[in-house]
C-alpha cells in the first residue's frame, strides 16, 4: 500500500529545475510564466526548485553548446532517478535556427536522453504544462517496466 | 502512564497533524497570491515521493545526521505531549538542531557550508529567546512541566502578552519563515539552492522534511501553553498566530542575517526582559 | 585505613615527583608516573567507597604535620619570593611580601596555636574533586608520557627537561588534593600558594621569551589572588575566630567582617579560575605543552578557584553579595564564551569555553540554591572530563597537523578518523543532552530562574556556547572521501587516555543520578537542605536512564541505517560546474581552470573581536567585583 502511494505520489509531486543552456529568454519566460497565478502549476503539485538534488524533472531551454554541454550533463547526474527530461522550443529541440553555429552541438537530445519534446519557438505555457505532465507518465511507465 | 500513551499517540499523530499544517500552509498562501494552489494533502505527495526516490548520499556521516535531526524533533515531541520540562525538552530538540548543522558541514559544500553557518546564527537568535520564553513560563506558573503549565487556571496570554510576541518571533527564526529564512527556505522563497538542505536529496530530505513536521507541531504546542484554559481559545490563539505567520511570510522579504542578529534579538531580549521584570515585580 | 588513603592522595604525589625530579631515567619516570597515577586513581576510588569522613593526621614520618606545613608554607613564599627577586620583578616581590608579612603577623599573633580538628574533611564536594583531580589529571600524565617524546624531539632539546616537567606536574596532583581536602584553612592557603607555584613552572617550561612573559603573568595574577585570600583568611578569623572551613560555614550568621572575607576569598577564587578580568594569565598559558593546559583547565589550578567558592557558598547563600557574585558569574560565562566565538584558535576557544563555564559554577555558587549548588558540583565533574578530553584532542591534533586552528581541522575525519570521532564525542558531551555538562546546564537555568539578570545571562551564554561547539564539530567531520577511512596509527599512551575519557564521558553522563546521589546529595544537607530542584525529585532516574535509552537506541539506529544505506555516492553541488575528482571538489572558473572549493566559519570579529572587547569586557568585570565587594558591606 505504502508502495502504491508513493508511486502515485510521484506523478503528483513533480520539482521541476530549469535550465537554461542558450536559450535567447523568450521559453525560459514562457516557462516561468507557469508559474505566475495565471497558469498556477502548483496546482499539478509542481514546485520550481534551484537545485538538481531536490529535482524529479529538468527542463532544458535553449541550444546545447560545447562549453555548457557538462554543466548540462553534470546537472543531470546529480538528480536522483526516477527522472525525466523535458527539451523545450525549437533550440532545446534541435538547435534550432543556430544548429549550423560552429559552436552549438544540437539539441538536449545529443546529451541527455530526452522523454519529452515541446516544439515552439516559443511554446505556450500550456504546452510546457502538457509537456511535465506527460513526463511524468513516462516515467511512471518506465517505473512499471523496471518492476 | 497516561502521560507515555499521549506521548506517543502524539509520536504517530504529529507528522500527520505537521504535513497538514503545512498542506493549509500552501493552500492559504496561494489564495493569498490569488493562486489555487495545490491540495491539502500534497506535502504527503512530496514526502512519499522523494521516499520512493533513489538514495544518494555524500558519506555516512551526513546521513547520521539527518536520522538524529528526525531523532530529536520527534523526542522533543513526545517529551512536550508526555508533559515534561520545558527547558529538557528543548535542549533534546537541540540535538537535532545541532545535527542538521554537521549534517550540513558534513560536505564541502559551499551552499551547505553557509547554510550551516547561517543556520548557527538563527540558533543564536531565537535559543535565548525561547529560553527566556520559558522561564517566563515558569515563573507564572511555578513550575517548567508542560503538564502544570498546561493546567494552570488562566490563560497565560494576558500575563505575558510581550514574551508571546517574543515567541513568535523566535518561532519564525525557528521554523525559517521569511523574514528570518536564511539558512534554508520553503518552496517559493529566497534561498534558491535551499542552503542546509542542499547536499541531502531523495529519502534523507524527506526525513529531514518529517524532522521539520515535527517541530512545527512543537513550535504550536508551546504556543499552544498561552491559552490552555478553553479549547475555543487555544484554537483561536493558534490560528490567529500562524495566520499572521503566513502573512508575514507572505508580506516580507527576506532580512541579513546580521539584522536579525542586531535587531530582531536585542529587541527580542529587551522585550522578554520588559516582560519578565513586570513578571517579578508583580 | 582512610590516612593510608589520604597519605596515598596527597603525599604520594609529593615522593614520586620528588623521584622524577632526581632520577633522569626515561623508564624510572615512566614507571614512576604510571605507577603513581593508577594509584592515585585507585586510592581516590577506594575513599569514593568510604564515603565521607574527617581526620586529623598529627604527623608525617614522625614530624608535627601542622608546623611542617606552617614551616613549608613560608618555605614555598620565600622561594616566590627569591623568583621575585631572582627576575628582578617588582610585583612578584612586592605580592609576595605582601602575604608573608600579613601571615607572619598572624601567624604570631594567632592566640590558639593547636591544630585545627579536624584538619581534612572529606564530604562529597572533596570527594568531587579528589576523583576529578585523580583520575582525570592521572590520565592527562599519562598522555603526557608519549606527548612529552614527541614534544622534545619537535623541539630537538639537546638535553631532556622531562624530570622538571614531570616533578610539577604530579606535585600539581598532590597539591591540589590537599588543597579540597584540607579544613584547616591554613593548610588549604598552602597547597593554594603551591599550585601557583607548580602552574608558574609548568607555562615557562618550554622557556623562550613569550612562555616566561606568560608564565610572570599568570604568577603575578595568581599572588594578587593569594594576597587576597591571605586577608580573607585573617578576616573570616577575625569574624569566626575559628580556621575550620566547616565550622565557618555552619556557623550561620557571621555579620559584616565574615563577609569582607568571603569577597576576598572569591577574589582569590576569581584569579585562579580566570574569571574576567584575569582571563589573561589562563590564555597565555597555552603556550605551555598541551598537557600543561589540559590539567590546568580541566582537573586543576582553575578549579580550586571555584572549589573555595563553591565551598564557601552555603555560608554566603541568600545575601545581597551573593546575587553580586551571580551577576558576575553570569556576566563572565556570557561573555567568556561570545569571544570564544570570535576565535578560531581551537585551544584559545577551549581556554574561553573554560572560562565561561567556570563562570557558570561562580554563578551557580552565588545563586546559592541547593538546586544551584548541585549544579556547581555536577559541573565540576562533567566539565573536568569534556575539557580534559577536548585539550587532548587537541594536542593530539596538533601534534599530527602542526595547527591548532580550526579551520584547519576542516576535514580532519580523512586524516585522522578515530581522533575526529572522539573530538566530537568529547564535544557533543559538552553541548548536548543527555550529557552532564548540558544536564547541569539545565539545572543551572531552572536554579537561576528567580534571579533575571542571571537568568538573561546564561540563555545568552548558552546559545553563544552552541554556535562555538557546533560548528567545530560539524567542520571536523567534513568529509569528501568516499571510502572508508583508516583509523590512523597512534602511541597506545596517547590513544588510551582519549578512549578512556571519551568513554568516560559518556558512561558518567549515564551515571549521573547515581553521582548525584553518591556525591552531591548529602552535601546538601545542613543549613542549605531543601529541594533541589528537578534533577533531585525523584525524577533523575525515571527521566534520565529511559531519556538516554531512548536516545541511544535512536542514535544506534541512525548508525546501523547510515552504514547500511545502500546509497549512491553523490558529488557536491555547484552549479553544475564541478570538475575533478570527488575527493577534492572544484568547479570551472576563468580560463577553464579548476577552482579548488574553501569554505570558513563565522567569527563575526566586527561582533566578538577580541581586541575590540576585552578591554570594555574588563572594565565591566571590574565594576561588577567593586559591586559585589559592596555588596559583602550591605
Amino acid at each position: 500500500m505504502l508502495k502504491d502511494f508513493i508511486r502515485s505520489s510521484r506523478a503528483k509531486s513533480p520539482w521541476i529545475i530549469h535550465f537554461d543552456c542558450g536559450s535567447c529568454n523568450g521559453c525560459d519566460i514562457e516557462t516561468l510564466a507557469c508559474l505566475t497565478p495565471l497558469y498556477d502549476v502548483e496546482r499539478f503539485g509542481i514546485v520550481n526548485v534551484g537545485n538538481p538534488k531536490h529535482a524529479d524533472v529538468l527542463l532544458v531551454t535553449g541550444t546545447v553548446n560545447h562549453r555548457n554541454k557538462h554543466v548540462l550533463k553534470n546537472l543531470y547526474d546529480q538528480m536522483p532517478s526516477p527522472k525525466a527530461v523535458v527539451a523545450i522550443g525549437a533550440c532545446g529541440l534541435t538547435g534550432g535556427v543556430f544548429r549550423e553555429a560552429y559552436n552549438v552541438l544540437g539539441g538536449v537530445d545529443k546529451v541527455l536522453p530526452v522523454d519529452v519534446y515541446v516544439p515552439g519557438c516559443p511554446p505556450k505555457p500550456e504546452a510546457i504544462i502538457d509537456g511535465v505532465v506527460l513526463a511524468l507518465k513516462k516515467f511512471a511507465e518506465k517505473q512499471q517496466a523496471a518492476g | 502512564m497516561t502521560s507515555i500513551l499521549l506521548g506517543i499517540l502524539a509520536l504517530i499523530l504529529a507528522p500527520l497533524a505537521g504535513g497538514l499544517i503545512a498542506g493549509l500552509d500552501r493552500r492559504v498562501t496561494a489564495r493569498v497570491q490569488s493562486r489555487f494552489g495545490p491540495p491539502i494533502l500534497q506535502p504527503f505527495y512530496d514526502v512519499a515521493k522523494l521516499f520512493g526516490k533513489e538514495p544518494r548520499m555524500g558519506n555516512v556521516w551526513q546521513i547520521f545526521c539527518a536520522y538524529i535531526y528526525l531523532l530529536g524533533a520527534a523526542v522533543s515531541v513526545f517529551l512536550f505531549f508526555a508533559g515534561a520540562d520545558l527547558l529538557l525538552l528543548f535542549f533534546v530538540q537541540a540535538i537535532g538542531a545541532v545535527f542538521l548543522v554537521f549534517g550540513a558541514l558534513a560536505r564541502p559544500s559551499p551552499y551547505s557550508q553557509i547554510g550551516a553557518q547561517r543556520e548557527l546564527m538563527q540558533i543564536l537568535t531565537y535559543e535565548p529567546l525561547l529560553i527566556l520564553v520559558f522561564v517566563g513560563l515558569a515563573k507564572a506558573t511555578g513550575s517548567f512541566k508542560v503538564a502544570a503549565i498546561w493546567s494552570h487556571p488562566e490563560p497565560l496570554l494576558l500575563q505575558l502578552p510581550l514574551l508571546y510576541l517574543v515567541l513568535t518571533t523566535a518561532l519564525t527564526i525557528k521554523l525559517r519563515k521569511s523574514p528570518f529564512d536564511f539558512s534554508t527556505s520553503h518552496h517559493g522563497h529566497q534561498e534558491i539552492v535551499k542552503g542546509v538542505l542542499t547536499e541531502y536529496s531523495g529519502p534523507y530530505l524527506g526525513l529531514i522534511e518529517l524532522a521539520h513536521w515535527y517541530e512545527v507541531v512543537l513550535v504550536l504546542g508551546i504556543c499552544a501553553l498561552f491559552w490552555s484554559t478553553s479549547l475555543v481559545g487555544l484554537l483561536v490563539l493558534l490560528a490567529v498566530t500562524y495566520a499572521a505567520e503566513i502573512f508575514v511570510d507572505n508580506t516580507m522579504a527576506r532580512l541579513t542575517w546580521r539584522w536579525m542578529l542586531g535587531s530582531a534579538l536585542l529587541a527580542g531580549l529587551a522585550l522578554s526582559f520588559l516582560n519578565l521584570v513586570w513578571l517579578y515585580l508583580a | 585505613m582512610e590516612n593510608t588513603l589520604l597519605f596515598v592522595l596527597i603525599f604520594l604525589p609529593f615522593a614520586a615527583a620528588g623521584l622524577c625530579w632526581l632520577v633522569p631515567s626515561g623508564a624510572v619516570r615512566r614507571g614512576v608516573v604510571l605507577v603513581t597515577a593508577a594509584l592515585l586513581a585507585a586510592a581516590s576510588l577506594g575513599l569514593f567507597g568510604r564515603g565521607a569522613f574527617a581526620a586529623t593526621p598529627e604527623s608525617l614520618l614522625g614530624l608535627p604535620l601542622n608546623g611542617l606545613i606552617t614551616l613549608a608554607d613560608f618555605a614555598l613564599l620565600l622561594v616566590i619570593l627569591g623568583i621575585g627577586l631572582k627576575r628582578k620583578n617588582r610585583w612578584i616581590t612586592i605580592l609576595t611580601l605582601l602575604q608573608l608579612v600579613p601571615l607572619a603577623i598572624f601567624e604570631l599573633t594567632l592566640p590558639e596555636h593547636g591544630p585545627i580538628a579536624p584538619a581534612l574533611v572529606i564530604d562529597g564536594l572533596s570527594l568531587i574533586m579528589i576523583l576529578v583531580i585523580s583520575i582525570v589529571g592521572s590520565l592527562i600524565c599519562v598522555f603526557a608520557l608519549p606527548y612529552m617524546e614527541a614534544h622534545e624531539q619537535h623541539l630537538h632539546l639537546r638535553s631532556s627537561r622531562q624530570g622538571r616537567f614531570f616533578f610539577f606536574l604530579v606535585l600539581f596532583l598532590g597539591a591540589m588534593n590537599g588543597l579540597v581536602a584540607a579544613n584547616n584553612i591554613l593548610w588549604a592557603y598552602f597547597f593554594w600558594e603551591l599550585t601557583t607555584l607548580c602552574s608558574f613552572a609548568l607555562i615557562g617550561h618550554d622557556g623562550g621569551e613569550e612562555a616566561t612573559a606568560n608564565a610572570v603573568r599568570a604568577l603575578v595574577m595568581n599572588l594578587f589572588g593569594g594576597v587576597a585570600l591571605v586577608c580573607g583568611i585573617i578576616f573570616l578569623y577575625g569574624a569566626a575566630k575559628t580556621l575550620s572551613i566547616q565550622d565557618v560555614v555552619q556557623a550561620g550568621s557571621l555579620g559584616t567582617m565574615a563577609f569582607v572575607a568571603f569577597a576576598l576569598i572569591a577574589l582569590a577564587g576569581f584569579t585562579k579560575a580566570a574569571q574576567l578580568p584575569f582571563q589573561s594569565w589562563l590564555l597565555g598559558a597555552m603556550v605551555a605543552p598541551t598537557p600543561v593546559s589540559a590539567l590546568l583547565h580541566s582537573s586543576t589550578m582553575v578549579k580550586a578557584g571555584v572549589y573555595i567558592v563553591l565551598r564557601f557558598a552555603p555560608a554566603f547563600a541568600g545575601s545581597a553579595f551573593a546575587d553580586c557574585l551571580a551577576v558576575a558569574g553570569g556576566f563572565t560565562f556570557c561573555v567568556a564564551t561570545g569571544l570564544a566565538l570570535g576565535q578560531s584558535n581551537g585551544k584559545r576557544i577551549l581556554a574561553y569555553s573554560t572560562i565561561g563555564n567556570l563562570g557558570l559554577i561562580m554563578a551557580c555558587a552565588g545563586i546559592g540554591t541547593p538546586a544551584a549548588l548541585a549544579a556547581g558540583m555536577l559541573f565540576i565533574v562533567f566539565h573536568a572530563v569534556s575539557k580534559g578530553l577536548l585539550f587532548l584532542c587537541v594536542g593530539a591534533i596538533e601534534q599530527t597537523i602542526g595547527s591548532r586552528d580550526i579551520e584547519d581541522m576542516r576535514g580532519l575525519y580523512d586524516r585522522m578518523p578515530r581522533t575526529a570521532v572522539i573530538t566530537v564525542i568529547g564535544i557533543v558531551t559538552m553541548l548536548l543532552p543527555p550529557f552532564g555538562v548540558l544536564m547541569a546546564k539545565w539545572m543551572a537555568i531552572e536554579a537561576a530562574a528567580d534571579n533575571l539578570p542571571v537568568v538573561v545571562l546564561i540563555a545568552m551564554g548558552s546559545a553563544l556556547g552552541v554556535v562555538v561547539w557546533g560548528r567545530w564539530a560539524g567542520i571536523l567531520m567534513s568529509s569528501s572521501r568516499t571510502k572508508k577511512a583508516w583509523p590512523e596509527a597512534q602511541p597506545a599512551l596517547l590513544r588510551w587516555p582519549l578512549a578512556v575519557l571519551a568513554g568516560g564521558a559518556v558512561v558518567l553522563s549515564f551515571l549521573l543520578p547515581a553521582v548525584y546521589a553518591s556525591l552531591v546529595a548529602p552535601m546538601l544537607k545542613g543549613p542549605i537542605a531543601g529541594s533541589a530542584g528537578s534533577l533531585a525529585s525523584g525524577l533523575a532516574a525515571y527521566l534520565i536512564y529511559p531519556l538516554f535509552l531512548v536516545l541511544a537506541a535512536g542514535f544506534l539506529y541512525a548508525v546501523i541505517a547510515a552504514r547500511q544505506a545502500r546509497a549512491a555516492v553523490d558529488t557536491v553541488y555547484l552549479a553544475g560546474a564541478q570538475a575533478g575528482p570527488p575527493e577534492s571538489p572544484a568547479f570551472t572558473g576563468p580560463m577553464d581552470q579548476p577552482v579548488v572549493v574553501s569554505a570558513g566559519n563565522y567569527y563575526l570579529p566586527s561582533i566578538f573581536g577580541e581586541e575590540r572587547l576585552t578591554f570594555p569586557l574588563n572594565v565591566i568585570a571590574v565594576a561588577l567585583i567593586i559591586i559585589m565587594a559592596g555588596g559583602a558591606l550591605i
